[in-house]
């Protein structure tokens, strides 16, 4: 069996499970935050219950409206925390402990390898990085998996993605991702499969780059992306993980529907072009084109890591006159970590303006949305017409450093090409 | 044993689920009478006016690839198809988003590889619930769908997978589910 076979498994109380079968299975934990969680905890007392199966494993996270910029969203965040505080939840990360949903699901080691962990948002793919399944579920299925601490799921087929080369220099695990999605293209034929992803140079990956590769699977239209736990994961996770784990990984006789080869020595920096995720180039295609905005931030490139090497690019530089920078933390832990670090003085001396940790412009309905006529590098993960607000707005996505070099430029910029 | 009967629809190209129910009502309550009065308005002209679908009498729904895809979540379409008289959809494949719906709400989405080809809009299929063998009795021919797992199915006797999850609590057998 596979990674993600023999988790399923595992919860559903079975030796074995095939590609196609429905299995309901226990879940560790379930993720709500303050967009759809009112509505789940509604559909929770529908069922007749005024309490979650266990309050320290129901996850409640403010991120898509805080601060909110609206009195209609600040009316909705009353709501929602008035829930929150009824049912005691134990783990609630309100504004000033808040951060992206999915990235306190995975730094406060509230998912575990080798587990199952689902949340009321798209991203929850991006659990996969610790060797967990994360799946997106809607409220229906969250209301009941609070009340039973279970939910059911089709076993995926699995497909492999065999990673191996040397990473070059400036080029990060979004690179890879915008690469694989050019490959595959969305909606294509991976439509509700499992992505694994190993390898030499998945060995190699730090978390914060492969959360953001398990992260943007659901993009490629996968049910999961998942990376089996090893050194890495093992000290990531030690003085985080809420609970016991152990070792997981696919058998090696697992069967595949398919699997995949990339040499990631030839992985340039790689972008996508505006209102498509799959109209992906490489850099070389698009060097020199002006845009007027940058946003680098999301559960997708809002990372310690992703911070720090934007300010080992725009250290010592500014950013173009022409340019509006904002970047936003994905979490108030990491926003304190690079403030500790240096990176946030590096970034604010350069001319970008920081953030509150949220979801900020991502999904063009809180702070730094686009208006008409805008041009955004974006290091975010969709790029869709009127994603960050105006349907006349142009959104290309990359990664955190071609966004800083280019954003020095004003025009965009092959990293490797910048004199740092 | 239980079987089904009665005349499909066979879609010609994709099915998008943003076409099943178009925009105006995505925010309409989800209500399969109202929501069924205007369900297929975007998938095909002769759909778009009200009960244009629902009129014809359609039991089942025959697709090809990713069907009610394009990564709307919206209940409406479920409970629109549901409405106009709709008991299973035949498909290649199937939307992950509406693939849930579907079985949270009681309607077999069932996976059926090429079954479109073999079909033509008003063919008299019948359907055998638990082997999962559609015959076309238009034309004789047979497919073998995936049957349903005896979940799905209670899920849809209950009506949902609210009244089953809680009809489960009830009993205490909640515990069991597997
Ligand atoms: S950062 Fe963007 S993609 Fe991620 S959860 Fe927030 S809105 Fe969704």
């Amino acid at each position: 069996m596979t990674i993600t076979e023999k988790i399923m498994a595992r919860h559903s109380g079975r030796d074995k499970v095939v590609p196609g079968q429905l299995v309901w299975t226990n879940i560790h934990t379930v993720m709500t935050m303050d967009y759809l969680g009112k509505q789940t905890f509604t559909q929770l007392h529908k069922l007749g219950l005024s309490t979650v199966f266990d309050k320290a494993r129901v996850i409640c996270v403010s991120d898509h409206l805080v601060p909110p910029p609206t009195p209609a969203f600040a009316t909705m965040l009353n709501e929602w925390r008035e829930v929150v505080k009824a049912h005691d939840i134990t783990h609630f990360y309100d504004l000033g402990r808040q951060g992206i949903a999915h990235q306190i699901m995975v730094e406060q080691g509230h998912v575990l390898p080798g587990t199952i962990s689902i949340g009321t948002d798209s991203h929850a793919n991006t659990y996969g990085a610790v060797g967990a399944v994360g799946n997106a579920i809607g409220v229906t299925d969250a209301a009941v998996a609070m009340a039973t601490g279970k939910a059911w799921f089709r076993v995926p087929e699995s497909v492999k993605f065999h990673i191996t080369g040397k990473w070059q220099p400036w080029v990060m695990a979004k690179d890879l991702s915008l690469h694989i999605m050019g490959m595959m293209h969305w909606n294509g034929h991976l439509i509700y499969k499992t992505l694994e992803f190993d390898g030499p140079a998945i060995a190699e990956l730090d978390m914060a780059g492969r959360m953001t590769l398990c992260n943007m699977t659901v993009d490629l239209g996968a049910k999961n992306g998942i990376i089996a736990p090893d050194e890495v994961t093992r000290q990531y996770l030690s003085g985080r993980a809420k609970g016991d784990w152990e070792m997981i990984a696919s058998d090696p006789d697992a069967h595949y529907e398919a699997v995949y080869e990339v040499d990631v020595t030839k992985v340039g920096p790689t972008v996508a072009l505006p209102d498509k995720l799959d109209d992906v180039v490489p850099i070389e295609k698009v060097v020199g084109r002006k845009f007027n905005k940058a946003f680098v931030g999301t559960c997708t490139n809002g990372r310690v890591e992703d911070l720090e090497i934007m300010a080992k690019i725009l250290q010592g530089k500014q950013i173009h006159r022409d340019v509006n920078m904002i970047i936003v933390p994905a979490s108030q832990t990491v926003y304190l970590e690079a403030l500790k670090k240096g990176y946030l003085q590096t970034l604010v001396e350069a001319g970008a303006a920081i953030d509150t940790p949220s979801c900020a412009a991502c999904a063009g309905i809180h702070t730094g949305v686009a208006g008409d006529g805008d041009i955004v590098l974006s290091a975010g993960n969709r790029n869709m017409k009127g994603r960050m607000g105006s349907k006349n707005a142009q959104i290309y996505l990359t990664s955190p450093a071609v966004v800083a070099a280019s954003a020095v430029r004003g025009e965009i910029t092959d990293p490797r090409t910048f004199d740092v | 044993m239980t079987t089904i009967k009665g005349n499909c629809w066979v879609a010609s190209d994709y099915v998008m689920a943003y076409d099943i129910i178009v925009q105006q009502y995505w925010t309409s309550p989800v209500d399969p009478t109202e929501n069924s009065k205007w369900v297929m308005a975007g998938v095909h002209e002769a759909f778009n006016r009200e009960n244009g679908f629902k009129d014809q009498g359609y039991t089942f729904i025959v697709a090809a690839h990713n069907f009610a895809g394009g990564g709307k979540s919206i209940e409406h379409v479920i409970t629109g198809l549901m409405g106009a008289g709709i008991q299973a959809v035949f498909a290649d494949s199937f939307a992950r988003l509406q693939f849930r719906n579907a079985i949270n709400y009681g309607l077999p989405f069932i996976t059926c590889k090429g079954i479109a080809e073999h079909c033509r809009t008003g063919d008299e299929l019948e359907w055998q619930v638990e082997s999962g063998e559609i015959h076309n009795l238009t034309n004789g021919k047979v497919f073998q769908s995936i049957p349903v797992a005896p979940f799905v199915s209670e899920v849809a006797a209950a009506g949902g997978l609210m009244p089953f999850i809680k009809q489960k609590i009830a009993d205490g057998s909640i515990h069991q589910l597997s």
